[in-house]
C-alpha cells in the first residue's frame, strides 16, 4: 500500500524537475485536480511537470522507494477520473504536458515517433505536413495528449476504419513503476519475438507504468471524403444503412458512422452557438457520415438508401467548411448536454446487431426508473459504441438527479451485459466504472489481472485506486 | 427575376498546398466552389424567394469556366436550388482575370439577366477584379464587397449595403446591375426580394446544404458546356503567371531571460528600436 509522502521526499523530487517543473500553488494546482465536468475532484501535495523521460524515471525511483502514490496525466480530458489523483492527498501528480516533442516522422515507413505529452491534434497536424494522416480523432483532440489518449486506449470517430488507439501504436517508450526505462520504440509491423508488453501498458490507466512515447501508426491522407447528415426513422433502418453504406462505398469506404438522437441535436441548436439543423425534415434518428468516395457515389448512396426507405431526409456537406459544421454539431453534444443541466452518462458497446434492441430495452427501463428523464443517446454505432447519456428531468435538482447515476447506471449496464456488450468502450474504468466492472468479470479474468498488476508494479504505486484492480 | 451567377471552382482552402519548382502542385488536391461564389448562390437563391423554404419566383444560372470536371461543382450548385448550369470550357492556367469577364460579357449578351451576382474574389488567386471589369465593359452599375441587398418591389433597382473602413455605406443601384458579396452577406435578414419576401423574413445565416431532394432534382436540370469559341470570345490574356513561390519559412523564436536581453536583441540584431 503506499503512502504519504514526507517532506524530504517532496524536496528530492522538487530537485528532480527544478524550479520549472514542480507546483504546489493551490492556484497553479487547481486546474490540475479537477475533471472537466467536475465530477472528480482530488488533492495532491505536488505537481511535477517532467521535461524529459529521465526525469520520469527518476521521478518513479524516488516515489518507489518511499512508496509514495503516483498519478499520470497527459490533457485531463478523461472522463472517469483516471488522471485526478484521490481525495487523500497522498499521491504525487506526474503532469506530461511538457514531454511534448514529435521526435521524428518517418514518411517511407509510415510512422511517426511523439512524446506522451503531444497534443493529439499536433500529432494529426505532424503528420498532414508529411502528407499523412493520423487516424485518432476524437471530440477532445485540441487537448487531450497521445500519452493520456493510449493509456485510456482511445476510441474516437474513426475506430469503425482504423481501431482504436491500441491498434494504432507500433512500439512504446515506457517508465516502469521501478522507475526503469524501456525503450520499446520499435517501428515494425512483424515482430513476434515474445510478449506483446506495449499492449499491456495501453488501457491500462497508467497503473502499470508510465507512458513517455510512441511510434504510431500513419496512413495515406484522405483524397476525398464525402460528409452527409441524414434523416433516419428508427435504429433498425440506421443498422440496414450502415451496411448499405459498405456496399455502396467498397472495402474501408465508410470511415465515421455517427448515430444522432433528436433530442441530442435539440439541444445542440438550444445551446451552442451558431449550429443549425441542417435538414428540413424532423426525425427521431439521424446519422453523421463520412465515406471516402467519390461524390457521385456518396449520391447514389442516399438515393438508393431513399428508395429503400431507410432514410427521410439527407443533406451533402458541399466543402469542407460544410462538413467542418456539420461534424461541430456532434462534437458538441457533450457541451450542449453540460449546459442543459444534469447528465448520466453511459458509454457502452455491445454487437453493433444488438442495438436497436439494446436501445429499445434500455430507454425502456430507465425512463420507468426516473420518470421524465431525457435520453440523450448518440455514438459511434458503426462500432458498436453508444454514449447512452441522459439529461436530467426539466426542473428537478441538480444534484438530487445526479445521485441517481449508480442506480441508472446499474440499469443500462445490466441490460449491456445481457447483450453481451461492454460496460465501458473507450472512456475506460478510472474511479468511475471500478466496481462496476469487477462486478462484470470472472474471477478468472480479475485473477489473471491483479497477477499482472503485481508483477508491474509490485509495490503498488502507480495510479492507486483506479482501473479494475 | 433572373439572376446570373459567375462562380468558381478553387483548389480545398484546408489543404496545405505544395508550391515545386516555380508552380503549384494541384495534383493530390480537392475542388471546391470558391467560398464567396456560393454565398452568391445563395443570395440569388433568396432574392427569388417567398421567404426561408418558400415558394421560388425566377431564375438562377449558375456559370463557370473550367475543366469538364467543374461540373461536379456546378451539380452541387443545382442541387442547392439553382435552375441552370453553363459551364464553358477553360482551363486556368491560359485565363486572366480580362479574360473570364470578356467571356462572362458574352455570356450575359446571351442570358440577358437581370442581375449578376458572384463573389467578390475567388481565395486561390485573391485577384478581386472580375466583377469590376464586367460591369465597365458592360457599362452597368457595379455595387462591390455587399453584406445586404434589398430588391425593390418593382425590380428596377437595389439599395445595398458595403462595409467600408469608416462604417457601412448604403447605396442604390439601377438594374441590371453586377454584385459583388462579401461575408456578411448569408445574414438572416441579408437579402431580401420586396415583391416576394415580407419584412419579417429570415433565412439561416449560413449557406444551404445540397439536400437529398435538390440533389435528385438537380440530375433533371439543364448543365450545358459550350467552348469559349462559340461565344465568339478570342482567347488572348493580358497577365501571365511567371512563377509560384512559397513564402519563405518562419525561422523559429528564441526565449529572452530578462527585458534587458530583449531590448538588446531588438536594437542589436532586429534593429526595430
Amino acid at each position: 500500500m503506499p503512502r504519504p509522502p514526507d517532506q524530504a521526499t517532496l524536496e528530492r523530487l522538487k530537485q528532480i524537475t527544478g524550479p520549472a517543473g514542480w507546483s504546489d500553488d493551490p492556484d497553479t494546482l487547481a486546474p490540475h485536480l479537477v475533471e472537466w465536468r467536475s465530477r472528480y475532484q482530488g488533492k495532491t501535495p505536488l505537481l511535477l511537470k517532467p521535461a524529459n523521460t529521465a526525469e520520469v524515471a527518476e521521478i518513479v525511483r524516488v516515489c518507489a522507494a518511499a512508496e509514495v502514490g503516483i498519478v499520470p496525466q497527459g490533457g485531463n480530458t478523461g472522463l472517469v477520473g483516471a488522471q485526478i489523483p484521490r481525495a487523500s492527498g497522498h499521491e504525487v501528480l506526474v503532469n506530461l504536458s511538457r514531454i511534448n516533442r514529435v521526435r521524428s516522422v518517418d514518411p517511407s515507413n509510415n510512422t511517426l515517433i511523439a512524446e506522451a505529452g503531444c497534443v493529439l491534434a499536433a500529432v494529426q497536424q505532424a503528420a498532414a505536413e508529411h502528407d499523412r494522416l493520423f487516424p485518432l480523432s476524437l471530440a477532445a483532440e485540441g487537448s487531450c495528449q497521445i500519452g493520456g489518449n493510449l493509456s485510456a486506449n482511445a476510441g474516437g470517430i474513426h475506430v469503425l476504419r482504423y481501431g482504436n488507439s491500441r491498434d494504432l501504436v507500433l512500439g512504446l517508450e515506457v517508465v516502469t513503476a521501478e522507475g526503469e526505462i524501456w525503450d520499446g520504440l520499435r517501428g515494425l509491423r512483424k515482430d513476434n519475438t515474445g510478449y506483446d508488453l506495449k499492449q499491456l501498458y495501453i488501457g491500462a490507466e497508467g497503473t502499470l507504468g508510465i507512458i513517455t512515447a510512441a511510434v504510431l501508426k500513419l496512413f495515406p491522407r484522405h483524397r476525398q471524403v464525402e460528409t452527409a447528415f441524414v434523416a433516419v426513422p428508427s435504429p433498425e433502418a440506421v443498422l440496414d444503412l450502415l451496411s448499405l453504406a459498405r456496399e455502396v462505398s467498397g472495402d474501408g469506404g465508410v470511415l465515421a458512422f455517427e448515430m444522432i438522437s433528436r433530442f441530442a441535436l435539440d439541444l445542440v441548436v438550444k445551446h451552442v452557438a451558431g449550429s443549425i439543423d441542417p435538414l428540413a425534415t424532423r426525425s427521431p434518428w439521424y446519422v453523421l457520415c463520412d465515406l471516402t468516395v467519390a461524390r457521385a457515389t456518396a449520391e447514389t448512396f442516399m438515393t438508393q438508401a431513399l428508395d429503400h426507405g431507410l432514410i427521410a431526409d439527407a443533406a451533402l456537406a458541399g466543402s469542407a467548411a460544410q462538413a467542418a459544421a456539420l461534424w461541430k454539431l456532434r462534437e458538441s453534444i457533450s457541451e450542449a448536454q453540460k449546459r442543459e443541466g444534469g447528465s448520466i452518462k453511459n458509454d457502452v458497446s455491445v454487437p453493433v446487431s444488438h442495438i436497436p434492441d439494446f436501445i429499445r430495452q434500455a430507454l425502456a427501463a430507465v425512463t420507468k426508473l426516473v420518470p421524465g428523464i431525457r435520453p440523450v443517446p448518440f455514438g459511434h454505432v458503426g462500432d458498436g459504441n453508444l454514449h447512452f447519456n441522459f439529461s436530467q428531468p426539466a426542473g428537478m435538482d441538480q444534484d438530487a438527479y445526479l445521485a441517481r447515476w449508480e442506480e441508472v447506471s446499474r440499469v443500462v449496464h445490466a441490460i449491456v451485459v445481457a447483450h453481451g456488450g461492454s460496460i465501458s468502450a473507450e472512456h475506460g474504468i478510472g474511479v468511475a466504472k471500478r466496481e462496476e466492472a469487477r462486478r462484470y468479470k470472472s474471477a478468472v479474468e480479475l485473477d489473471l489481472m491483479r497477477r499482472i498488476k503485481q508483477a508491474f508494479d509490485p509495490k503498488g504505486i502507480m495510479n492507486p485506486g483506479k482501473g479494475i484492480i | 427575376m433572373k439572376i446570373l451567377v459567375p462562380c468558381k471552382r478553387v483548389p480545398n482552402p484546408d489543404l496545405k498546398l505544395k508550391v515545386a519548382n516555380g508552380s503549384v502542385d494541384l495534383a493530390g488536391t480537392t475542388w471546391q466552389v470558391n467560398p464567396f461564389d456560393e454565398y452568391a448562390v445563395e443570395a440569388a437563391l433568396r432574392l427569388t424567394e417567398k421567404g426561408k423554404g418558400g415558394e421560388r419566383v425566377g431564375e438562377v444560372v449558375v456559370v463557370s469556366i473550367g475543366p469538364k470536371d467543374t461540373s461536379a461543382q456546378l451539380k452541387q450548385l443545382l442541387a442547392m436550388g439553382a435552375n441552370r448550369a453553363i459551364l464553358v470550357a477553360g482551363d486556368d492556367s491560359a485565363l486572366d482575370s480580362d479574360l473570364v469577364a470578356r467571356i462572362l460579357r458574352a455570356v450575359v449578351a446571351a442570358e440577358k439577366p437581370d442581375l449578376v451576382i458572384t463573389g467578390k474574389q475567388a481565395v486561390d488567386g485573391d485577384d478581386n477584379q472580375v466583377g469590376q471589369i464586367l460591369a465597365a465593359s458592360l457599362g452597368w452599375p457595379q455595387a462591390t464587397f455587399l453584406a445586404s441587398i434589398l430588391l425593390a418591389a418593382d425590380g428596377k433597382s437595389a439599395t445595398v449595403t458595403r462595409e467600408v473602413d469608416a462604417g457601412v455605406e448604403e447605396r442604390r443601384v439601377r438594374l441590371p446591375a453586377i454584385m459583388t458579396v462579401d461575408l456578411r452577406i448569408i445574414g438572416k435578414k441579408a437579402v431580401r426580394n420586396e415583391a416576394l419576401a415580407p419584412a419579417t423574413a429570415e433565412w439561416e445565416d449560413t449557406q444551404r446544404l445540397a439536400s437529398l431532394k435538390g440533389i435528385m432534382a438537380a440530375k433533371k436540370k439543364e448543365l450545358r458546356e459550350i467552348t469559349v469559341e462559340s461565344l465568339g470570345v478570342a482567347g488572348g490574356i493580358l497577365v501571365k503567371t511567371l512563377r509560384h513561390e512559397a513564402p519563405p519559412a518562419r525561422k523559429a523564436g528564441v526565449k529572452v531571460a530578462s527585458v534587458e536581453e530583449l531590448v538588446a536583441k531588438l536594437h542589436n540584431e532586429a534593429k526595430v528600436i
